[in-house]
């Protein structure tokens, strides 16, 4: 279920997945790109261990000033022990991280909302069962 | 050197950057330098430049005004942006650490346009592309 109303993402629980999708690409202008992170950053910080699938399928380009955001959405994550996962990345936009070789930093999946959803998935239930295997009997 | 056929001065804010960044777009689109396809690199590129000059050249002070043009200069457009800040050595940017918050902005401009040079007589910095193909 979509949460929330004047937010600059829409948030919807999709299993043990969060997407977040941002809306448009004007909420990523020099004008409110802060608030971006900072929306995100609050989010994230009150759901410890949180899985985050960033969904960018309504973005056309984004500048320097959102990957620096992301940055800050990428730290807030490690300190919850969470993931973050970028998919519906644009041409333009998959530029960007290559060029800033911020593609080796982010793991993006080159696929779309539904696509990205189920390769998180099946990472996360990789990850449970090598948890399980590491368990002692 | 030709007449720009777009010039806007602006205070350093966002919201004035913001609208004349949508009003040189338009520009470049109408006057045939881009395509619809092309316009995020492009914006992307104007956008860096703008708020370099009103963050960095201006310190964000709405007193001081950042001012763009674009003239065509035949076989290439040239986009000038000029604040009224200490200026910058384009060569001097290094290009950001993995994990730097910032500093990335010069790195996509270099990219996307085919000349970046920093004018320190006029305080402006120039960057040039041919015209895309249609």
């Amino acid at each position: 279920m979509s949460e929330a109303s004047d937010q600059i993402l829409d948030f919807s629980q999709e299993g043990a997945i969060i997407v977040g999708t941002i809306r448009t690409s004007s909420v990523l202008s020099a004008i409110n790109v802060a608030e971006f992170g900072n929306e995100v950053v609050a989010y994230v910080e009150s759901r410890p261990g949180v899985n985050l699938l960033l969904n960018f399928e309504n973005v056309d380009y984004l500048s320097s000033a959102v990957l620096t955001e992301l940055l800050r959405v990428n730290k807030a994550i490690e300190g919850v022990n969470g993931k973050l996962r970028l998919c519906s990345l644009s041409k333009v936009i998959l530029e960007v991280f290559q060029i800033t070789n911020l593609d080796k930093m982010f793991t993006i999946y080159h696929e779309d909302r539904e696509g990205g959803l189920r390769r998180f998935q099946r990472a996360l239930d990789i990850q449970a069962e090598e948890a399980a295997w590491k368990e002692p009997s | 050197m030709s007449t720009p056929f777009f010039r806007e001065e602006f205070p350093s804010t966002f919201e004035a950057m913001t609208e004349t960044l949508d009003r040189a777009v338009a520009a470049l689109l109408r006057e045939g330098w881009i395509q619809t396809a092309d316009e995020p690199c492009t914006r992307l590129c104007l956008e860096e430049a703008l708020v370099n000059a009103v963050r960095h050249g201006n310190d964000n002070d709405a007193e001081r005004s950042v001012t763009i043009s674009l003239t065509d200069c035949g076989e290439s457009c040239t986009i000038r942006v000029s604040d009224e800040g200490d200026g910058f050595s384009v060569d001097e940017v290094a290009f950001p650490e993995l994990e730097q918050m910032g500093g990335r902005g010069i790195c996509l401009i270099r990219h996307f346009m085919e000349e970046v040079a920093f004018d320190s007589s006029a305080n402006c910095l120039e960057m040039s592309f041919r015209r895309k193909a249609m």
